[in-house]
């Protein structure tokens, strides 16, 4: 059951009461390994019997596209950033992520409001109007933060596709050079990361580790969360 | 003075307008700019919704009915700091005036008119710059309908409130959209310090009124030399013959 609880103000129209669902979030900075993570959860669970809808930033039909033609060009502001940012996930709460939870679907996303909350933070906006504008967000059942050092994340940045303008910093930090701007930037993330876990109560994975030993952990405990939801199986319908 | 959320002056001045669809705060504005501009003053103008980084998405959002009001709100908000960040803010700081048809009281009239939680539409817009002057443009509800109508015959979903199911007759669900619009304009006069121009006066005598209440904000306003190119035509003995090219792409908007 995912507790219809936000951070903040919360979303007009969402009934209070349980959703029969899961919320689980995979967070960390760019190149840790969550997609991956995402994309492996979901066989895994969906070969065990779940349902289950995956979700990620930028994936909205509202606002996805408009987000990245924007980061095409050469300007995006802070706020306004925070602010589409924001249309983009209440889009994918209203229209997606309810929905599912309300149907009984394990829900999985990619990033959530801890990723947009760091890289907010680390430009200096207003901490108390970011998390004003994003107490819309539901309150997860579980947030799991995959943490690995720059010695780590740069190789597999590298092997991917490469520094990223934003995802380096490029827009606020003085460095003119990607690399230099890559390592300041992520290291400005992890602090703000860190600062976060207590408060948002995350569970952290320690992803300096092979794929395969990142995923058994996290197949461990998401399995103690999702225990229960299934159908119930024939033998068990058989009892009564 | 405009201000800063945080109290900081800023020596430009911000000047807005608002009121319900058809309540003629446009027209009043784009004389008032003249104006201003006829005075040498270094003007600049914003319009609600007209970010060229957001409007796809707002678009997209009203095409494809896609827009909650939370999300409405939210794009809506976004679109204005697009303008802020970019446009509003450098005029300010640059000591010019700025001229917004619409500002952050129609998000608040339209949004909690919506049932979006008034504090937090509130606190989503604190980074906007506080207004010199505020004018709202007050037009009894069956004017501005009267005017809207007999100038566009169809009215669109968004604009007609249709999202809220108050009634599945576009008319009359703009009627009912646009009373709880009023209502919440009027319980922002006081709070926010609006100005209250009685909209159906002649368009002069409101345009009058205009003027006087902006005139007293005028001193120190940063000018703008107009028509530099005149004194070089009379120098150089020169037609000018291709200066009508400059700034066409403007004014074929």
């Amino acid at each position: 059951m995912t507790k219809v609880a936000f951070y903040g103000h919360g979303l007009p129209n969402v009934h209070k009461g349980d959703l029969p669902g899961k919320l689980i979030v995979l967070e960390g900075t760019d190149g840790v390994g969550r997609s991956t993570q995402v994309a492996l959860l979901r066989e895994w669970l969906e070969s065990s019997g779940y349902a289950v809808a995956s979700s990620g930033l930028k994936r909205s039909g509202l606002a996805g596209k408009g987000i990245s033609l924007a980061q095409e060009g050469h300007y995006l502001g802070d706020l306004t950033s925070c602010l589409f940012y924001a249309s983009d996930l209440a889009d994918r709460l209203e229209r997606e992520i309810i929905p599912a939870l309300r149907a009984g679907f394990v829900v999985l996303t990619d990033r959530y409001i801890y990723s947009l909350l760091a890289r907010a933070l680390v430009r200096g906006v207003n901490r108390k109007w970011v998390r004003s504008v994003y107490g819309f967000a539901l309150v997860p059942d579980k947030v799991f933060y995959l943490r690995a050092g720059l010695d780590h994340l740069i190789p597999r940045v590298l092997n991917a596709r490469g520094f990223n303008y934003w995802e380096a910093g490029m827009d606020f930090l003085p460095q003119r050079d990607y690399y230099d701007s890559y390592v300041e930037y992520q290291s400005r993330i992890l602090d703000q990361f860190d600062a976060m876990s207590s408060e948002y109560g995350f569970h952290l994975v320690d992803a300096n580790r092979s794929v395969h030993t990142v995923f058994t952990e996290l197949k461990r405990g998401i399995d103690k969360l999702v225990r229960g939801m299934k159908p119930a199986s024939p033998e068990i319908l058989g009892d009564e | 003075m405009a201000k800063l959320p945080t109290g900081r002056k800023l020596p430009g001045k911000l000047l807005v307008v608002e009121g319900i669809d058809g309540s003629g705060k446009s027209t009043q504005l784009d004389l008032l700019r003249k104006w201003l501009v006829g005075e040498g003053y270094c003007v600049a103008f914003s319009e609600w919704n007209s970010s060229p980084i957001v409007g796809s998405t707002t678009r997209r959002g009203k095409k494809k009915k896609l827009l909650s009001p939370t999300t409405f709100s939210l794009i809506h908000a976004a679109d204005l700091a697009d303008r802020v960040e970019r446009q509003m803010l450098p005029a300010l700081k640059a000591g010019a005036i700025v001229l917004a048809d619409r500002y952050i009281y129609t998000a608040f009239a339209r949004d909690i008119a919506r049932g979006v939680n008034p504090d937090w539409v509130r606190g989503n817009y604190a980074f906007a710059p506080r207004p010199t002057v505020a004018l709202y443009f007050r037009v009894p509800l069956e004017e501005s309908i009267r005017r809207i109508m007999s100038g566009r015959p169809r009215l669109k979903y968004y604009e007609a409130g249709l999202d809220l199911g108050l009634s599945g007759d576009p008319l009359r669900s703009f009627e009912l959209f646009q009373e709880r619009i009023v209502s919440e304009y009027e319980k922002m006069i006081d709070e926010f310090g609006l100005t209250v121009i009685d909209a159906t006066l002649p368009l002069t005598e409101q345009q009058e009124m205009v003027r006087e209440i902006v005139a007293p904000h005028l001193q120190g306003v940063l000018k703008a030399e107009r028509s530099a190119w005149r004194e070089v035509l009379g120098k150089e003995q020169l037609y000018g013959r291709y200066l009508p090219e400059i700034g066409l792409e403007q004014r074929q908007k």
